[in-house]
């Protein structure tokens, strides 16, 4: 057996005293300061592990499959470390070659229209921010939740929209624009919500779990959402990936020509998408006749995924925005069909970052959750029950959120205070409007959106590579 | 002249459109004002266009003299439609009150996700006939595509003819009636035995649109609720192995 355990020395060699040797064994053993617990003759991390493979994460999913057999799901968003972040990106403002707009004193244009490019509809959306609201569907969130976002929405000047779940009273009162989202399973569709929107969005899919349908588990059907969604109290639902009366992007054309019937050509119709192959999908996308393509990367957030879709599928927003871009610019759709941006947006330097890059507007859902209280450090035992702490919680999927945001329980959804959320989520959107402005204005522009990619400079090689955006010191982006 | 009015009386006029290469925005305004009006509607030359009368309301009465295209009568909430030939995809899709009837064949996603109202075909229906059906009812005379009822929500599909495969995919608590014979359930789809007055209320649906079932052996297809809850003891369910 080989000896590489501490246990002390009792063999003796021939010829050798027993007392000796022991004495000669603990001395080259520990001599040296060793730790007992260590055994010779193995590295440093026979104790911490550090493989890179097997890492403790890595064995505890396996634990968890082999316990549960079947794949994990969670709420939030990718725990992927590979993805590039908008931080790699920095402005370079006006200095000789350009003059910047006074930071506190001179306007810098926010307004943004969505919609009015093709021409094909009466009343298209204006939002005094190129910021909205992410669809995040009654369900999901609380019915309290759902009201803040809408009231938040409305004092800031912007929309928010309904989700899959379909058109909450709450929302529909409290929005001042409101988009209703259509997916798949075309839950609660008919005409006369058709008819209280402002937008009607065909949703093909999202960047936290492309290629698959909507997901809610049972913990958070409960009887008000089981009714609005005509599922049975406490399933857990999976909903279809496709959409149940048409299959491509053909088909997809008559169907948005019949929704544009439906509201009698008053309002835009969006398509929302995960990334995955944004270049190809934007241009048919805009060729299907939408108003609107909205693009969700793959940082995505989610009430619930399957954890390794989150992980291992899709495009970073970062990179999808300027596919986009290359595809309305091919094909002759830029300022016809606008582009809406999200997945991961969390400042008003990532929105001015996603419009310099090509972005005519972005969503934001994860950050609005967190204005709304998500993560926030109350009701702390509360966090613990659930096995995590505030800062690091991601268990929108249990529809036990501690602060009432991502839940069906009435106790828990009292948690939200819609007047005070609702003021939460305003100042957020103005600060991100602010700090958007603040950038454009030093970059010289008297609009948000005459912010441009020559305005930045990628700071890492991939961000370089991954956008197009010249590499900074070299001054021209990085190819092959 | 397109919408000819006939008749004196204000409450029950017969108007007449004309489909054919006209602007589809006009045709279908002349439909909808017509038909919310609680008049007859007769609409000539349909030529297999796609979205007509989408989004009606009210009492009134339409008849397509010829086939239409996809998404005949889509997201209405009222009138009651005529189609003499055959209809496209997503015919009465996310109907909510209502009334169509094909006297041809309909082709994919009849009664997609529909809400409520009725909807009658004749002839035969394509397949994910009443896929995402929430409520309301769907009668074929004739045969159901493959993947009827698929992830249908509630209401009823009853089919006096022969189903194909994958009848009743993935249900939640829609229900397919099948009075010929079954090539296939869907993953999850059992047939039950179904109860007299179960059937008594199959024979009054049927008979609301002048049809006999009377002598048919129904088999009834509900879920079995092995796709319902995200739990491992169902893999092979949802693994399909
Ligand atoms: C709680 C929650 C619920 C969501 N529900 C929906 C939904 O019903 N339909 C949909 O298209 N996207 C849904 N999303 C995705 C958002 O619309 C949006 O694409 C995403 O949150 C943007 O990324 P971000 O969270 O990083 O801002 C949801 C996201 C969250 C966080
Ligand atoms: S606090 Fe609530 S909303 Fe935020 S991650 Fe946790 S469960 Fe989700």
């Amino acid at each position: 057996m080989a000896d590489d355990l501490n246990t002390p020395a009792t063999a003796a060699g021939p010829g050798v005293a027993p007392e000796a040797d022991a004495r000669l064994e603990d001395l080259v053993a520990f001599g040296d300061g060793a730790d007992p617990a260590r055994p010779a003759g193995v590295p440093g991390s026979y104790a911490r592990g550090d493989s890179p493979r097997w890492s403790p994460e890595a064995i505890a999913d396996i634990q968890a499959k082999a316990q549960m057999g079947r794949y994990q799901l969670r709420g939030f968003s990718t725990f992927n470390k590979h993805l590039p972040s908008f931080d790699e990106l920095v402005f370079q403002p006006a200095t000789m070659t350009r003059l910047p707009l006074e930071g506190y004193r001179e306007k810098c244009d926010t307004q943004t229209v969505l919609g009015d490019g093709l021409g094909k509809v009466e009343e298209p959306i204006v939002l005094d921010m190129p910021i909205y609201i992410a669809a995040m569907s009654f369900g999901a969130l609380s019915a309290n939740a759902k009201a803040a976002l809408g009231r938040g929405a409305r004092k800031a000047g912007t929309m928010t929209c309904t989700g899959e779940g379909g058109m909450l009273e709450e929302e529909r009162e409290e929005n001042r624009t409101l988009v209703y989202q259509l997916s798949p399973a075309r839950y609660m569709i008919d005409l006369d919500h058709i008819r209280k929107a402002d937008a009607v969005e065909l949703v093909v899919g999202q960047g936290a779990k492309p290629g698959t349908g909507g997901l809610l588990l049972g913990m958070k059907i409960s009887e008000r959402v089981a009714r609005m969604r005509s599922l049975p109290e406490g399933v857990d639902q999976r909903s279809t990936s496709r959409h149940p009366d048409f299959l491509g992007a053909d088909d997809m054309t008559i169907k948005i020509e019949e929704l544009r019937e439906a509201t009698d050509h008053r309002v835009p119709v969006f398509v929302k998408m995960g990334a995955t192959r944004p270049y190809y999908d934007t241009a048919v996308a805009a060729k299907t006749g939408a108003d609107v393509i909205v693009l969700d990367g793959m940082e995505g957030g989610t009430g619930a995924s399957p954890e390794l879709l989150l992980d291992n599928t899709g495009v970073p927003t970062m990179a999808a925005i300027p596919a986009a871009r290359r595809a309305l610019d091919d094909t002759g759709m830029t300022g016809k069909v606008k582009l809406v941006a999200a997945g991961g947006i969390r400042s008003g330097a990532d929105v001015a970052k996603a419009l310099a890059l090509g972005a005519d507007c972005v969503m934001i859902g994860s950050a609005a959750m967190i204005a709304l209280g998500c993560n926030s450090p109350r009701y702390v035992e509360d966090y613990q029950k659930l096995g995590t702490e505030p800062g690091a919680c991601h268990h929108c999927h249990t529809g036990l959120c501690p602060v009432g945001v991502t839940t069906q329980d009435p106790l828990l959804s009292e948690r939200v205070d819609v007047e005070a959320a609702s003021e939460r989520v305003h100042r957020f959107l103005t600060a991100l409007t602010m700090e958007a402005s603040l950038l454009a204005k030093a970059c010289g522009k008297s609009s948000v959106h005459n912010l441009e990619p020559e305005d930045l400079r990628a700071l890492t090689l991939e961000a370089s590579a991954f956008t197009g955006v010249p590499l900074i010191g070299a001054d021209r982006p990085f190819s092959w | 002249m397109s919408a000819l009015l006939q008749g004196s009386s204000a409450e029950a006029q017969v108007v007449t459109v004309e489909a054919a290469d006209r602007p589809l925005r006009e045709v279908n305004r002349e439909i909808r004002e017509a038909v919310a009006a609680g008049h007859r509607v007769e609409v000539v030359e349909p030529l297999s266009r796609h979205n007509l009368a989408v989004g009606l309301t009210g009492e009134g009465h339409v008849t397509f003299r010829g086939s239409v295209g996809y998404y005949c009568g889509g997201l209405s909430a009222g009138g009651a439609i005529e189609v003499d030939g055959n209809s496209g995809w997503g015919t009465g899709e996310g109907l909510s009150a209502g009334h169509i009837t094909v006297n041809g064949n309909a082709g994919m996603s009849v009664g997609a996700a529909m809400r409520g109202g009725t909807i009658h075909v004749r002839g035969n229906a394509g397949p994910r006939c009443g896929v995402a059906q929430k409520a309301g009812d769907i009668v074929v005379e004739g045969d159901i595509g493959y993947s009827t009822g698929f992830m249908s929500h509630g209401g009823r599909i009853v089919c006096l003819g022969n189903s194909r495969g994958s009848v009743g995919d993935s249900l939640w608590e829609g229900v397919v009636w099948v009075g010929g014979e079954i090539e296939r359930l869907g993953i999850d789809a059992v047939v039950v035995t179904p109860e007299a007055e179960e059937v008594a209320e199959v024979d009054e649906l049927l008979a609301s649109v002048g049809v006999d079932g009377s002598g048919l052996d129904w088999k009834k297809v509900v879920a079995g609720q092995k796709l319902w809850y995200f739990e491992a003891r169902d893999a092979k369910q949802w693994l399909m192995i």
